[in-house]
């Protein structure tokens, strides 16, 4: 609860501080400010002290994965916040609008991760989804941002219509017409045609969200037409907040029928990683190859929604933690290139050193290589998957498509490293390089030491 | 055959047939009247299931504001025929096979829906009336109401975003 009411204050906060202060610096230290608040708000009600005594009615609900799960994506964004918060402010002259949204953005996410209705799941999924079409099409000037906004909102009401016609059939299929996701669970009853159909629409609308083939059109070209800015925020916390809702909600409902859904998840999930993979190695832009390549890591995600047992839910905030702090590193040293293309980071390594090394570290947490976080969050959905002793092949076909994913992380490298050429960058300072670096230690670390997030999970104690 | 039934009959008929018709008019301003028709038949179901508040609230907000401001939207585009994109062959088939498989599986799953405990209560059913309706969004779904009210205002800062210079 504290997170929701922080965010949504701070959201009102931002938007009159476009009003009152004249200066973009002062309006960028009140986002940072409200960051730092909440994430203490959010750590407090880990700890068990709550802000705010209302009675929910039992709608929403929180526990230690959920609470967790909103410390990585406020942490996330803090970081981004402190990477590329002066490039926020080049979208465009709202300045304070743009934060505002974000905040609301972040509103959406700690309702999502604690929703115990479809209705909270429906108005969280709105109130993430909304203030994105507007940050898709910020930069007025571009038309290609407005072709991404409209066609991210055509697309998004659209799935948003599907999964209302899928909530509406599960409150009809239920005994006594229930939004309550515990009360869904239909235990060891054969579910009928009708509830199929909720769940399958359901489904659909939430694949659409985290972007799962064959439903992830939209993704290249919104990914490619929104500011990067707001590119690297969406392709990182919005889509794993999708995922924890993907995943709360399939759990608390309808794990009892696993074997009803599971062949259709799994066959999602083949087909995320092999279009995501296979098209990300012919892309000529590092910002639709990243593209490209967030749908391929939603692919190695969507094997704790096939499993959903205690080690896919460790893994998920393993690998939300991992995949967004690095994707949040690559996009800031991405926004910062002139030239967006592959030859455009050719001989980074000889102008910058810095920024090539920490590039580097974060492509090999992306590709999967050890001693970096994405290697651990890779093995914890795979030794998953193999815990459940069905869809071996899905898993000797996930770590073929991560070898061929290896291929296109390593072409930037190799840009970097071993072709001539003058990159050409735009000025950075110190303190960015700073934060880089930061950012590419705790990558390794939690690589070398995943128990530290792992634990976090077990040790929390909401009740104080 | 009572009055009631002779109504939802006729309303739903009428329902089906004006929907078909927003799909199938060539001229977006006749679909759009249409689906004014639609609204205002299921204002009519509201009614027969005695909710007269959500009659009211359908008729005003959708079938009168919400439709008004699309009209307006679809005279400002000014489309016409000679504008209008050609779609692909194709493109036009799998529409077809797709908009029908979902047919097919919802036709098939409302056939079998089991309906015999949860007939409609026409006439004497109390939850449309505007005091339980009060009383149940300011009660059970006071925290929903509330944050829908956080997606609105950033609606609104959207619309702002969008629409200032």
């Amino acid at each position: 609860m504290n997170a929701i009411i922080i965010t949504a204050v701070w959201g009102a906060v931002m938007m009159f501080s476009g009003i009152i202060f004249k200066k973009n610096d002062t309006i960028r230290f009140t986002a940072i400010l409200g960051l730092l608040l909440l994430l203490i708000g959010n750590i407090m009600e880990m700890r068990g002290s709550r802000l705010f005594d209302i009675d929910v009615h039992n709608m929403l609900y929180f526990e230690s994965f959920g609470l967790l799960f909103n410390s990585i994506a406020f942490g996330s964004t803090l970081f981004y916040f402190l990477l590329s918060a002066k490039d926020i402010e080049k979208v465009g002259t709202n300045v304070g609008e743009y934060f505002a949204l974000i905040f609301f953005v972040l509103c959406g996410v700690s309702i999502i991760s604690s929703f115990n209705t479809l209705l909270m799941l429906f108005l969280g999924i709105e109130i993430l989804s909304i203030p994105l079409y507007i940050l898709t099409g910020s930069d007025k000037r571009d038309l290609k941002s407005n072709e991404a906004s409209l066609k991210y909102l055509l697309m998004g009401s659209f799935s948003t219509g599907l999964m209302l016609l899928g909530i509406a059939f599960l409150y009809g299929a239920s005994e006594k017409g229930t939004f309550f996701i515990d009360d869904l669970a239909i235990g060891k009853a054969v579910a009928s045609p009708l509830f199929i159909v909720g769940l399958i629409l359901l489904m659909v609308s939430m694949a659409f969200k985290v972007s799962a083939a064959p439903f992830h059109f939209w993704t290249p070209d919104v990914y490619d037409g929104a500011p990067t800015v707001f590119t690297s925020f969406m392709a990182t916390i919005v889509k794993a907040a999708a995922f924890i809702a993907f995943i709360r909600l399939f759990h608390d409902s309808f794990n009892d029928i696993k074997p009803d859904w599971q062949i259709f998840i799994a066959i999602i999930t083949a087909a995320t990683l092999l279009i995501g993979n296979l098209t990300a190695v012919f892309q000529q832009s590092v910002k639709r190859m990243l593209a490209y390549s967030s749908i391929a890591q939603a692919g190695f995600m969507l094997f704790a929604l096939l499993t959903l047992n205690s080690t896919s839910q460790e893994g998920i905030l393993l690998y939300t933690a991992a995949y967004s702090i690095a994707t949040i590193g690559i996009f800031a040293i991405l926004i910062k290139m002139k030239d967006y293309t592959f030859d455009g980071f050719n001989g980074l390594a000889k102008h910058q050193p810095v920024l090539a090394a920490v590039n580097t570290i974060f492509l090999l947490s992306l590709a999967g290589i050890p001693l970096t976080a994405g290697f651990f969050a890779k093995y914890y959905m795979l030794a998953a998957v193999l815990q459940t002793g069905k869809f071996l092949w899905l898993v000797i076909f996930a770590i073929l498509c991560a070898a061929v994913s290896v291929y296109y992380y390593f072409r930037v490298i190799q840009a970097m490293y071993f072709k001539e050429g003058a990159a050409q960058i735009h000025e950075t300072s110190p303190t960015f390089k700073a934060l880089l670096i930061i950012i590419a230690i705790i990558v390794i670390l939690l690589g070398i030491f995943p128990q530290w997030l792992i634990d976090t999970l077990y040790n929390i104690n909401i009740y104080g | 055959m009572s009055t009631t039934h002779f109504l939802f009959w006729f309303l739903s008929v009428l329902a089906i047939f004006s929907a078909i018709m927003v799909v199938v008019s060539k001229n977006p301003v006749h679909s759009v009247l249409w689906l004014i028709i639609v609204f205002i038949t299921i204002s009519g179901h509201y009614i027969l299931m005695n909710a007269q508040f959500l009659f009211i609230v359908n008729l005003i907000v959708y079938a009168g504001a919400i439709m008004v401001l699309f009209l307006y939207v679809i005279m400002l585009m000014d489309l016409n025929a000679d504008s209008e994109p050609q779609k692909n062959k194709w493109l036009k088939i799998a529409g077809v096979i797709g908009g029908g498989a979902l047919l097919l599986v919802l036709v098939a799953a409302l056939k079998d829906a089991d309906i015999k405990n949860q007939l409609a209560q026409t006439g004497s059913g109390q939850i449309g009336l505007i005091h339980n309706l009060g009383m149940a969004l300011f009660n059970d779904y006071v925290v929903p109401f509330e944050i829908s009210s956080i997606l609105f205002l950033s609606a609104m800062v959207g619309a702002v975003v969008i629409g200032k210079k």
